[in-house]
């Protein structure tokens, strides 16, 4: 706290920016309107019915001049006599150009039009009608002579000139067709028949409102990530650049107390700026210290403040502790700086959700943690109480909070990032120990390269192409890359072990097993408790095959290749990766799910999963790949030979007795393979000691 | 009642660098040390004395063997370990916008003293220490001589029974270091127990007590003075030093050209 900075980025900048952005606001507001006030708008008259044109606007003009309504300033119009007019017009130097046509004239421009320009000055088209057809019509089809008004939309002058002449050329032809309809013998003027009125229900504070609530939540994310950065970037980073961080990891404090109390520092950062800035725009909006300008005027109670300040409690613990965090992995400032930025990105982009206008707070996004804050705000800036969706958009980003508060303090504690030590190459016990925490990274990206793939090429490979470059270039590369890249050892990574004979004959019997019963479950499951896709049900029970592909082959690509190259990969590599993070029963349903997960384009994620959940059983049963692998070949080949022989058709239905001698045979099966197991050996038994 | 003593065993620490693979930092210490005793680790750059003293005072998690000082075992019980420790290297800053008293409040507080003591201890640290003039200064603009004093007042402010001094007179003028052998002196007869690294020779003589010699992880020899000389034929603690570093040597050379023990997986 005796850092000025601090003091200057939390305290003093909110004091001085709000104000100083108001009176601004002011300023350039008044001054605007002064100039389009002060202005003789240039107009000109072209066209071959100018001189009826003429007439026109003139009456325009009159009633301009003429209206009793004095809230406005009376526009004033000078006409220019020149033959250029639309040249003058691009070239800015008159603001508007009235042509009047005869609907020949207009024909034929309007055939020309097709080949213009899109950055010509647009068009506007008012019709007079002097007479009125009962059936409308068009003024071409009624040869009547039409007024087109020209102007330039980029710039404001020629705006206003438009918009208030077309306002009132509008009121000349309704008076010209209310005296049709007097002459026609009808007593009133069209007027009262029906008068529209449009009435604006957002009130100037509503606008203002909506304004100042879309900048708040940016606003205060930038004043908390500022100010909470300097006080982060010191707690770990400068400590370790300090050389102080060893001081104080060698008093009595645990661990998880400097963290906690760094923390706590930080979020008390983050707390004074917005409580500070929630004061200020108390003294600015509620009370009314400062006369804003018409677009700023909100209306805003002290209740509302207390619920923005309680909306940003939780935003203020998420940037604080992943500053920390930052801080944490940084060696130095310059480094934290590198970290920052996209940092800053990441959490100023959701909070600008409340300037998107189609965004409502009743909608997903409310649990999307700090773009629903930002919706949030600007809501309760309007007077809008969604009460329920407000309390969602809270809870969201409060468990966003804890969840990286938590995740801070798991990290931070282990030794590698508080620890000053000058062994910044190595990684602690690296190698083969660091696998385990890259594992999923890699997944998750050869997932990504097998789903572009499918995308890009997927439709111009034949099967036998898909699965090369699928099985054989991704998940065998994948693998291979892997176990260079750490170096792993093939035969434990790959869990290449000797079996007990037994457990191969219990697999032999738990193929078609394990095949029925998932047919069987599907089918129980659609029957009772909801209807499962019929393209599920299909593809538990068969594969999806092209025909022309002679049996051979397609043993081998589907049944053979896949039977080795994705045990390696899932049952391999992965479970070898995965076997200390969870216990043996997640790991299976972990590697299971990811497996299904790289089946998604064939729609048998589910099918899919399941049998890897149950392979992956079997691998850490027995500790070695072979069974599965046996076990996914026969699978795989269950599915496709009687098929393909004929043997089964589509309409075959199972009896479903058949089903649940399937279901005991799979349970005897893993029985068999229990009672000679050899576990797979060094799985993840107690929770290791943490660094305290 | 707790043993104001040390006792390493079989102590290891290994770490992997991507081009060198596996590294053993440490691999495999024993030594013990006595209240009122100054043991000296005594070895070049790099040979482990650092990581050592730093597994001791628990910045580090040994990967094998086991510390035990004051009784508080380095992976169970962490903080107390720290708590009966005063740890100083040349490494371990102090806060730049802290005044020298305040960092002393600090720290003791921080460390257990018991808080109603704190003051007068504060004062009579900086009594004895002579820094009463600027204790009142910011640190951070103190002279590094200034600053070494109330660093080492920082170690002790919370009268712990057991001190670490890592190359603790690196960087430090004659004079200054001559006052750092003294108040090591002080300590040692004050009863504490001090475990003290350098690779200065002469101060090794001078100071301590017991010398192990740490050579890549390992140390070679450990006694006192004497016993190191009876042991060498040497005189020097210098000459006592290059000895068995060279035995070491040719005993590792020798290793190498048969086959050694195949390296653990993980």
């Amino acid at each position: 706290m005796r850092d000025a900075r601090v003091l200057l980025i939390s305290v003093f900048a909110p004091l001085v920016i709000v104000p100083g952005y108001i009176l601004v606001m002011q300023w350039v507001g008044n001054s605007e309107e002064q100039r389009l006030e002060d202005t003789v708008y240039e107009y000109a008259l072209s066209g071959d019915e100018a001189e009826w044109g003429l007439e026109i606007v003139s009456a325009a003009l009159a009633l301009e001049a003429n209206d009793p309504d004095t809230s406005q300033a009376v526009v004033l119009f000078e006409r220019q006599q020149v033959t250029n007019a639309d040249s003058l017009l691009e070239s800015g130097e008159i603001h508007l150009v009235v042509e009047a046509l005869s609907p020949e004239a207009y024909e034929r421009s309007r055939a020309e039009e097709t080949t213009t320009d899109t950055l010509d000055p647009e068009e506007d088209e008012v019709t007079p009608e002097i007479e009125e057809g009962l059936d409308g019509g068009t003024a071409s089809e009624l040869q009547l002579p039409i007024i087109r008004l020209r102007f330039r939309s980029n710039s404001d002058f020629s705006r206003r000139a438009h918009d208030r002449l077309d306002v009132r050329i509008r009121e000349v032809r309704s008076e010209l067709r209310d005296s049709v309809y007097l002459a026609g013998g009808f007593p009133v003027g069209r007027e009262e028949f029906a008068s529209v009125e449009t009435e604006n229900t957002a009130s100037a504070e509503k606008e203002g409102g909506a304004l100042l609530g879309m900048a708040l939540t940016p606003f205060l994310l930038l004043l908390m990530l500022s100010g909470g950065s300097i006080m982060a970037v010191d707690a770990i980073t400068g400590e370790k650049e300090r050389g102080t961080l060893e001081t104080l990891l060698t008093s009595a404090a645990s661990r998880s107390e400097i963290v906690a109390a760094k923390q706590m520092g930080i979020i008390a950062v983050g707390v004074v700026v917005v409580v500070i800035n929630v004061l200020n725009l108390l003294a600015y909006l509620v009370l009314g210290l400062l006369e804003l300008p018409e677009n700023l005027a909100v209306a805003l109670s002290p209740l509302d403040l207390v619920l923005i300040l309680i909306l940003f409690l939780p935003l203020t613990v998420l940037i604080s502790s992943t500053l920390l965090l930052i801080s944490g992995y940084a060696k130095s400032y310059k480094e934290y700086q590198i970290y920052f930025l996209p940092l800053f990105l990441v959490f100023l982009v959701p909070s600008l959700a409340g300037i998107l206008p189609g965004l409502d707070l009743r909608s997903a996004i409310a649990l999307v943690p700090i773009a629903g804050v930002g919706v949030a705000v600007r809501e309760i800036m309007v007077a809008e109480y969604d009460w329920l969706f407000l309390a969602i958009a809270f809870a969201s980003t409060a468990a966003a909070s804890w969840w990286a508060s938590r995740l801070t303090q798991r990290t931070l504690l282990t030794e590698r990032l508080i620890s000053s030590s000058d062994l910044d190459e190595a990684d602690l016990l690296g190698g083969p120990a660091l696998f385990p925490r890259h594992v999923l990274r890699w997944f998750v990206g050869m997932w990504v390269v097998f789903f572009l793939a499918a995308i890009w090429v997927g439709g111009e490979l034949t099967l036998q192409g898909q699965i090369i470059l699928n099985l054989g270039v991704i998940f065998l590369g994948g693998s291979l890359l892997m176990v260079r890249r750490y170096g792993l050892d093939p035969r434990t990574v790959f869990a290449l072990r000797p079996v007990h004979p037994a457990v191969l004959l219990a697999v032999l019997v738990g193929i078609p097993a394990a095949y029925l019963t998932g047919i069987g479950l599907s089918t129980l499951v659609d029957a009772y408790l909801f209807p499962v896709p019929q393209s599920v049900l299909e593809a538990f029970g068969e594969a999806l095959l092209p025909d022309e592909i002679p049996l051979w082959q397609l043993i081998f690509f589907i049944c053979v290749m896949p039977g080795i190259l994705e045990e390696l990969a899932f049952r391999g590599v992965l479970l070898h990766g995965l076997r200390k993070t969870w216990s043996p029963v997640i790991v299976c349903l972990v590697t299971g799910g990811i497996f299904g997960l790289f089946h998604v384009d064939l729609f048998r994620l589910i099918p899919t999963a399941y049998l890897g959940v149950i392979f992956a059983a079997v691998v850490l049963l027995t500790g070695s790949i072979f069974p599965a692998m046996l076990w996914h070949f026969g699978n795989n080949a269950l599915g496709l030979i009687p098929q393909r022989m004929g043997w089964v058709t589509e309409e075959t239905v199972f009896p479903e007795w058949v089903f649940a001698i399937a279901f005991v045979a799979l349970l005897v099966v893993f029985w068999i393979i229990w009672k000679v197991s050899t576990p797979y050996p060094d799985l993840k038994k107690t929770r290791p000691l943490e660094f305290s | 009642m707790a043993i104001a003593n040390v006792k390493v065993e079989g102590l290891q620490k290994s770490f992997w660098d991507e081009s060198r693979g596996e590294v053993r930092a440490v691999d495999g210490i024993d030594f013990d040390c006595q209240p009122g005793e100054v043991f000296g680790l005594l070895g070049a750059n790099g040979a482990g004395k650092t990581t050592t003293l730093r597994m001791l005072a628990t910045i580090l998690k040994p990967t094998g063997g086991s510390a035990s000082l004051n009784g508080y075992d380095v992976l169970a019980d962490p903080e107390a370990v720290r708590r009966s420790l005063g740890f100083y290297s040349a490494s371990t800053a102090l806060y730049p916008r802290l005044t020298g008293r305040e960092t002393l409040e600090f720290f003791a507080r921080i460390n257990g003293y018991p808080a109603n003591q704190v003051a007068p201890r504060v004062e009579e640290l900086i009594d004895r220490f002579g820094i009463r003039e600027y204790a009142g200064a910011r640190v951070g603009k103190l002279s590094s001589g200034m600053k070494q004093k109330i660093s080492i007042a920082r170690t002790i402010v919370h009268d712990p029974p057991i001190l670490i001094f890592d190359e603790p007179t690196v960087g430090l003028d004659v004079m200054a270091a001559l006052e750092m052998q003294n108040v090591v002196h002080e300590l040692r007869d004050e009863g504490k127990v001090i475990i003290f690294s350098t690779h200065i020779m002469s101060e090794a003589e001078k100071l301590c007590d017991r010398i192990g010699i740490i050579h890549q992880g390992r140390i070679l020899a450990l006694g006192t003075l004497e016993e190191h000389r009876q042991a060498t034929g040497k005189h020097y603690l210098e000459d006592v030093f290059v000895h068995e570093v060279m035995q070491a040597e040719d005993q590792s050379a020798k290793a190498m050209a048969s086959p050694g023990e195949p390296r653990t997986s993980l």
